[in-house]
């Protein structure tokens, strides 16, 4: 163990880890309210129930006969024509309880497991290559659904590393926490190898390419970060990154303002920087539930169930949107509980093919051991 | 609930509760306290025993536990407290949970050049957005750090996170400083039913659960049901506490009407229109901050909260009936002991010692003095030793203690916190920061910065005199007796050994991860 931990890192990179796949998660917690992002433009009953909220057909870029991008995610919809992004509405999974909490539990452990579902994939997908950069968290704390994986989280590329004036430092850190073993153990090593690693990254690698344009804010910086890891070429397989604050039970209008166009810059300039790297990162964008479809008194939504999912890049084959909307639209009989879009897609049917076209023989009955089988085609 | 044998919990509560057996073991108690520094200040250290057994023994476990970490001389004072360590706990506990008794200059002295966080609340929104933020933050570390009042603070930080507040939603950038002073504090070692009603209407509350905008006026409205899932799920039964989706809805119809006067914005007119603002001429001054019950807002029909009926015509009394209806449900009692037994005990808590919290909480109607008197005297408290991973904010707070820093509590310490995703008041969803230390792991790399910076002197506003430290410790070997809470084994000496700052590769070392 501390002979693991105290010898040089490899740092040099294979043509093979080169063009490996990526999978990018972007979760949009508070819950995202589907019916904002991607409007049903056509549904009279959904304009019945929202007076004051609901998105107009002229603000809206169209998708279909039925819906429309709001018109704050513009950034998307050159990528929604081009096929590069497919749309899935009425998602969810099978927990009912409407609480952020239990719903996005649920969510990254992949049904009611121990470990996340990232995590069992990559474990499952492990190759010898496989080091502490293998998974990252952008943020302070690593997402549950990488749990099971050996994974760090990081905010930036330079706050990651340990003050230089005691060179023995780490090699005493290395000893100390190889012997202390349990989780406190293997985070110490994972901390110490992936210091070398990031040294590497620092050292190899610049800022955005091809003009790519991210705004100031979180979003875009982490999405930039995970970037330049790709390109580092490091061994990088899978990066979770989130943005908060879709919690829009009250005047939900300034809320989705502020969040769309940071979300459509980032994924866009995302987009934009990887060019051609595209092919092998596999973007998908999920919340832990959708809204009520009616409006409250605070002309914002309640906790819902069915929202909506993005998959980008990857080769998913996108411009469409796939929905099972009722014939007489959001009227009440079509909803569920208190008012809410039924589920009609599983989550884990939308990150199934995309798991897929990353590792072909990959056993989804060890990534979602509980869940029944099924894909839908993104 | 009958215990077979006389174990230490049930002589505890055969002594007939705390009162008497204080008066009668603790008598050295308030003597012992008054010779003692007023706090731990780096000019200040004076020699000291650290422990020194090769395991962690009762007392330092005790302060572990119940403190935000050992400071220098702390171990030696409360071992002296008693014949044994386990009366030694016993009034350290008794000692601790009357804070109002204990001499507090130190910390009230460093509190002292604060002005945001003391005004009135008609007067908060004249106050910076960040400046109420910095004294905020650095009243609750240094508060933690210097204050003599351990487990008060311990407690505070407790039921801070339970009913978490994001200090930078909206206006909780002025209320949650009133929360702070008005809600968390006087009632941390209260009554929960107390607590809860003071959450209930807490201006600070009301805008970052919505309560404020949950309006029933005519039959079209939809109540917001932000708050009363909240109450539910996260402050009093917990998700699996067997409530539906109908008694969540009901809930909120029962708090219909509850609001707050907020400031009056420019952009904000819209909300006024919606009359979701109270918006009166009078508004700017006086009236900012009140919490009223608006009746033409208030869904006064019949309601059925967890199968009890509140009758119509309730009015602004449905707001008691429906915290007497959730404090007093046997699902609160076991969520509360359980979230308790997390705190103090283990990241998974035995049942038998959550069953004997839950059973104190309910006899004792939510008192939570008593319910922690019980948890201190389980025989699970006593056997968890070292087991737990300190959270980013106990690190820190930690490392300042055991060094006894001299902390302003600015720039560097608010940084790490920051950057660690800890920093307080902060946390943007109401579950709160997580509470078991094995999900801030990832944070390690910043502890070991933070300690190294810290022992170099290079952590702004924060100071340590390491040399008068060791001495005072008695060398080397006793200050890492100090620092691990016990003897440090033969790889910890060894290491110990080769580096010159033996004080942060100490601090940044396994041994000072766990409590």
């Amino acid at each position: 163990m501390i002979h693991h931990l105290t010898s040089p890192v490899n740092t040099v990179v294979s043509a093979e880890q080169d063009a490996a796949p990526v999978l990018v998660n972007v979760f949009l917690r508070g819950g995202a309210d589907g019916l904002h992002l991607v409007p049903p433009v056509g549904d009279d009953a959904c304009y019945r129930a929202r007076p004051s909220i609901a998105v107009k057909k002229s603000d809206a870029l169209r998708l279909d006969d039925m819906f429309g991008l709001h018109r704050d995610l513009a950034p998307l919809h050159p990528l929604y024509q081009s096929g590069e992004l497919a749309i899935v509405h009425q998602c969810g999974t099978a927990e009912e309880s409407r609480s952020h909490f239990e719903a996005e539990d649920y969510l990254h452990h992949g049904g009611f497991q121990g470990g996340g579902w990232l995590g069992r994939f990559l474990h499952q997908t492990r190759t010898p290559a496989d080091g502490p950069l293998t998974a990252v968290s952008i943020g302070s704390a690593v997402s549950d659904s990488l749990r099971g994986a050996a994974a760090v989280s990081l905010r930036s590329l330079e706050e990651f590393t340990l003050p230089d004036k005691d060179p023995a430092l780490r090699g005493q850190l290395a000893a100390l926490y190889g012997k202390a073993g349990g989780a406190l153990g293997l985070a110490g090593g994972q901390t110490l190898q992936a210091l070398d690693r990031i040294e590497a990254v620092r050292k190899s690698t610049t800022g955005a390419k091809n003009g790519a344009d991210y705004g100031a804010d979180d979003f875009s910086s982490g999405l930039s970060l995970i970037a330049r890891l790709i390109r580092a070429g490091i061994g990088l397989r899978a990066a979770t990154i989130e943005l908060g604050g879709w919690d829009s039970h009250f005047t939900q209008l300034t809320l989705t303002g502020g969040l769309m166009p940071r979300l459509a810059r980032g994924l866009a300039a995302f987009h934009r920087d990887l060019g051609a790297d595209l092919r092998r990162v596999h973007v998908v964008v999920m919340s832990e539930f959708g809204r009520r479809v009616a409006e409250n008194v605070s002309i914002g939504t309640d906790h819902g169930r069915g929202g909506v999912m993005f998959v980008m890049g990857g080769g998913t084959p996108g411009g469409k949107i796939i929905a099972d909307w009722p014939r007489s639209g959001l009227i009440a009989s079509a909803l569920e509980g208190p008012g809410d879009i039924p589920v009609r897609h599983a989550t884990h049917h939308v990150l199934t093919p995309v798991l897929k076209r990353i590792r072909r023989d990959v056993d989804m009955s060890k990534v979602f051991p509980d869940l029944p089988k099924g894909e839908l085609a993104v | 609930m009958k215990p077979s044998r006389l174990t230490r919990r049930s002589f505890f509560r055969l002594a007939g509760g705390a009162g008497a057996l204080t008066l009668a073991s603790c008598g050295r108690l308030k003597e012992l306290a008054s010779l003692l520094p007023i706090g731990p200040r780096p000019d200040e250290l004076v020699p000291f025993i650290p422990p020194a057994g090769t395991g962690i023994d009762f007392i330092t476990h005790a302060l572990n536990r119940l403190s935000w970490g050992v400071a220098p001389g702390e171990y030696q004072r409360v071992a002296a407290l008693a014949a044994t360590p386990e009366d030694a706990l016993r009034c350290y506990v008794e000692e601790q949970l009357s804070p109002e008794k204990i001499e507090d200059r130190y910390a009230h002295a460093a509190l002292a050049p604060m002005e945001a966080i003391r005004q009135p609340v008609a007067e908060l929104y004249e106050c910076k957005p960040a400046q109420l933020n910095d004294e905020l933050t650095r009243q609750a570390v240094i508060r933690a750090v210097h204050s003599r009042r351990q487990l008060f603070e311990v407690m505070v930080g407790f039921w801070t996170d339970h009913f978490n507040i994001d200090s930078s939603k909206t206006d909780c950038r002025w209320f949650k400083t009133v929360d702070d002073r008005s809600v968390i504090r006087p009632h941390a070692l209260g009554s929960f039913r107390d607590l809860l009603k003071a959450s209930a209407l807490s201006p600070a509350m009301l805008f970052y659960l919505d309560g404020r905008a949950n309006k029933k006026r005519k039959a079209s409205e939809k109540p917001n049901e932000n708050y009363a899932r909240e109450l539910l799920e996260l402050h009093t039964l917990g998700v699996h506490g067997g409530y539906s989706q109908q008694d969540v809805m009901e809930a909120a119809r029962c708090l219909t009407g509850w609001t707050v006067t907020g400031r009056e914005v420019k952009n904000g007119l819209k909300d006024v229109a919606m009359g979701l603002v109270a918006l009166t001429g009078n508004d700017t001054g006086g009236g900012i901050g009140r919490v009223k019950f608006e009746v033409e807002a208030h869904d006064d029909g019949a309601k059925t909260v967890l199968g009890t009926t509140i009758p119509s015509g309730g009015g602004k009394a449905d707001l008691d009936q429906l915290l007497d209806i959730v404090a007093t449900h046997p699902s609160t009692a076991e969520f509360i002991a359980t979230k308790l037994c997390r705190h103090f005990i283990a990241d998974n808590p035995p049942p038998s010692a959550v069953n004997a919290v839950a059973a104190a909480f309910h006899h004792s109607r939510g008192n939570i003095k008593h319910t922690l008197r019980s948890l201190f005297s389980t025989e699970e408290f006593a056997g968890a030793r070292g087991t737990k991973i300190k959270r980013p904010f106990h690190f820190i707070v930690s490392a300042l203690r055991a060094t006894g820093a001299n902390t302003s509590s600015g720039g560097g310490v608010q940084r790490s916190l920051r950057v660690m995703g800890h920093a307080p008041f902060q946390y943007p969803t109401p579950e709160g920061p997580a509470p078991d230390g094995a999900s801030w792991l990832s944070t390690l790399l910043h502890r070991w910065d933070f300690a190294a910076h810290l022992t170099a002197g290079q952590l702004p506003c924060s100071k340590i005199n390491a040399s008068r430290l060791t001495e005072c410790a008695g060398g080397r070997d006793g200050l890492l007796r100090h620092l691990f809470g016990r003897q440090p084994d033969s790889d910890e000496l060894a290491e110990a050994a080769a580096v010159s700052d033996v004080t942060s590769l100490a601090l940044a070392s396994p041994a000072f991860q766990v409590f």
